[in-house]
């Protein structure tokens, strides 16, 4: 329950059962409800929630203005091809709000006064002045403002509706309630032109919120960062940029145990402005964190920001995707199993096999001309097995035969690799073996001991 | 009389191979492809490829199949051992196109990392490696796979034949002298109990090999050669 000055003015379903009723006073709150919670209202709140919101409306549009009693406008007049119609653009606003944890109500009209009066009626959609004049004519009249003050005397003469209202004769009207009245009339019914300050977008991007609780699991704050990410994406779309870098900090109690807040810092290779990657990415990054203390709040900052180059749309798409595709493909991996589980190839020129299969992050840049470059001209001579072992076996030997799971045979003459003077010295004779399983192997044997030695170093796969 | 085969193209009859519905990518062995629905490797499905042991040849029977790709992207995922660029280069893969992807700490990260790959359908080929897989993940990696065409793999051991698998095709590898000897557990076509035997050696085993390894050549009788091809 919200009181303010020591009355109800919202109540949660269960207390409606109890027989709370808005307006009710705080002693009868409790002695009709006693479980209940008591919240006092917070304006400030309030006015950061409606901040919040809008910011991530303006993804739908840059023209958005903030209208009284806790609403939001907006002009979605060029937007309805983009999202395709005014039903799917109405669907996505609402998903947005309930994804953002609000409950709103929206109404749509030709008007923004008559789009106001049907969202604060909690009435839907009217796409035709016609049909908006109807709708508008069955309204209660205490839905406007400027109407309230005098509610008796309108009560008293037996006009209950907007449309009784605006069939009053105006002279009369505009004596004894005021020109506010009349405009907020004819901005409804689309006589008079409406002015409105559209909102602008903050220059710098840092949104912050505070969970309800203490919450001890990461993956739990996905669902605050998700409402962070919604705003990031309305003041993306607002300024025209795309982020390549987010940070979100995870904020600790403050107080005797006071600890910096954990960073997360997520870095992408193609720039985004659209927050489902970005939420895939985080989701992983969460799931992977061990969290040293309870989490009382969440922040998140775009520190790098670069403008937007929206994709050029093929006529002919190229099966399987694009770039942009492989790299998203990369970062949720890299994301999830580690950048050093997710590797591409870099091999260098070297003589020594282990040295010249190297393997690199994929978050390396590496050109693919340059790696070409490392290979060996005679590619097609050096026999190379597929499979090549982190570390040599050492093979034990029967009847002077090395043997591993059964005697090897040796099947081709030895290549003789000798490098590394400068570190990690190798002087060995390469050989393909055969089993009696008829797998190959790739052994070497080490050279300029008194005793030939035998290693395992690789299959044909 | 109309011929079953010809009323709808999936039905076949039990001494006939399936038309595959997918698209297939030849696999470079003439024996092998006609041996197989649809004449090569089918695209967009789980293929189930059963080994005795690593190491015996599996990655040299792909590699025309690979080869073909062309730029797309090869993944290799959780291999037994540390792949080597150089041999894959002489395979007639590019390394550029390669990615080696190690499993994460927990074992489901394998397969979910192989989910991924295959719904985002950027890559060519998926190779996955895996010791135990249920009957669940399997269906559900099948489903992923059907979403693109990507060629994906599934190298299982081979005591996995015992167990059932949604993959429509499936077949067992075993080394045998000179080659590997394949084994048909399961393809929509009739069924075949002699594996079919095909030669890979690795080519420079030829070119390096000495001469006591290779079969003698038949030394000519006397007399046989005309006299013109001699010299006298």
């Amino acid at each position: 329950m919200v009181l303010e000055q020591e009355r109800v003015i919202a109540l949660s379903d269960a207390a409606q059962a109890a027989g709370v009723r808005p307006g009710l006073r705080r002693g009868g709150a409790v002695m009709l409800a006693p479980q209940s919670q008591f919240q006092q209202r917070a304006p400030a709140l309030e006015a950061d929630a409606l901040q919040a919101v809008a910011l991530a409306l303006l993804q739908y549009t840059p023209q958005l203005a903030q209208a009284e009693e806790a609403t939001l406008l907006l002009d979605v007049g060029a937007s309805l091809r983009l999202f395709g119609g005014i039903r799917a653009l109405c669907r996505q606003v609402a998903r947005s709000v309930r994804a953002l944890g609000f409950t709103g109500w929206l109404g749509c009209a030709p008007t923004a006064r008559g789009a106001w009066l049907l969202a604060r009626s909690r009435a839907g959609r009217a796409l035709k002045m016609a049909s908006l004049e109807r709708r508008l004519a069955a309204l209660p009249v205490g839905l406007l403002p400027p109407a309230r003050p005098c509610l008796g005397w309108l009560e008293g003469i037996g006009c209950l509706t907007v449309g009784a209202l605006y069939r009053l004769p105006r002279p009369g009207l505009q004596r004894r309630c005021g020109r506010p009245l009349l405009d907020m009339l004819d901005d409804a019914h689309g006589l008079r032109p409406e002015l409105h300050e559209w909102l602008r977008a903050p220059a710098s991007f840092s949104a912050g919120m505070e969970l309800f609780d203490r919450v001890e699991h990461a993956a739990a704050l996905l669902f605050g960062a998700h409402r962070l990410l919604l705003q990031l994406t309305g003041w993306l779309s607002a300024h025209q940029l795309a982020v390549g870098r987010i940070r979100l900090l995870l904020e600790h109690e403050r107080g005797r145990s006071a600890a910096a807040p954990t960073v997360i810092d997520v870095l992408l290779a193609q720039p985004t402005w659209q927050d489902a990657h970005l939420v895939r990415l985080l989701k992983e990054r969460l799931a992977r964190l061990q969290l040293e203390a309870p989490v009382i709040g969440l922040r998140l900052e775009a520190p790098q920001v670069q403008p937007m180059a929206p994709l050029s749309d093929s006529l002919f798409p190229e099966p399987g995707g694009g770039k942009e595709d492989w790299q998203r493909l990369l970062e949720l991996l890299a994301a999830r199993l580690g950048p050093e589980n997710v590797l591409q190839a870099l091999p260098s020129a070297d003589y020594r096999p282990g040295q010249a299969n190297t393997w690199v992050s994929i978050q390396q840049k590496v050109r693919p001309a340059e790696a070409r470059a490392q290979l060996p001209p005679d590619l097609g001579n050096l026999p190379r097995p597929l499979w090549l072992l982190a570390r040599p076996i050492p093979l034990l030997m029967r009847d002077h035969r090395p043997y591993y799971g059964s005697p090897l045979r040796i099947c081709s003459t030895g290549e003789r690799i000798e490098a590394g003077w400068w570190g990690e010295m190798h002087s060995r004779d390469y050989f393909m073996a055969q089993g009696a399983d008829h797998a190959h192997y790739w052994l070497f044997k080490e050279r300029g001991e008194q005793e030939p030695r035998w290693y395992l170093q690789g299959l044909f796969a | 009389m109309t011929l079953p085969e010809t009323v709808h193209p999936s039905l076949w009859r039990a001494d006939q191979l399936a038309q595959s519905a997918t698209r297939c990518v030849d696999t470079g062995f003439a024996a092998l492809s006609a041996q197989l629905p649809g004449g090569g490797w089918p695209a967009g499905t789980l293929t189930d490829l059963l080994v005795q042991q690593h190491g015996i040849g599996e990655l040299r029977l792909l590699q025309p199949a690979l080869a073909a790709l062309g730029k797309r992207p090869i993944v290799l995922l959780h291999p037994p051992h540390p792949p080597q660029a150089l041999a894959l280069a002489a395979l007639g893969i590019e390394p550029s196109q390669l990615l080696w992807v190690r499993g994460g700490a927990r074992a489901s990260d394998a397969l979910w990392a192989a989910e991924q790959i295959l719904r985002s359908g950027c890559c060519g080929a998926l190779l996955l490696w895996q010791q135990h897989a249920r009957g669940e993940t399997l269906r559900r990696l099948h489903l992923a796979a059907q979403s693109g065409d990507t060629l994906f793999w599934m190298l299982r051991p081979l005591a996995a034949a015992q167990e059932a698998s949604p993959a429509p095709l499936r077949l067992s590898l075993k080394p045998a002298p000179g080659g590997i000897d394949i084994g048909f557990v399961k393809r929509r076509g009739p069924l075949r109990d002699a594996p079919l035997f095909l030669p890979l050696t690795p080519a420079l085993l030829q070119r390096h090999a000495t001469p006591l390894d290779r079969d003698t050549p038949a030394t000519a009788p006397a007399r046989s050669l005309p006299s013109a091809l001699v010299g006298g």
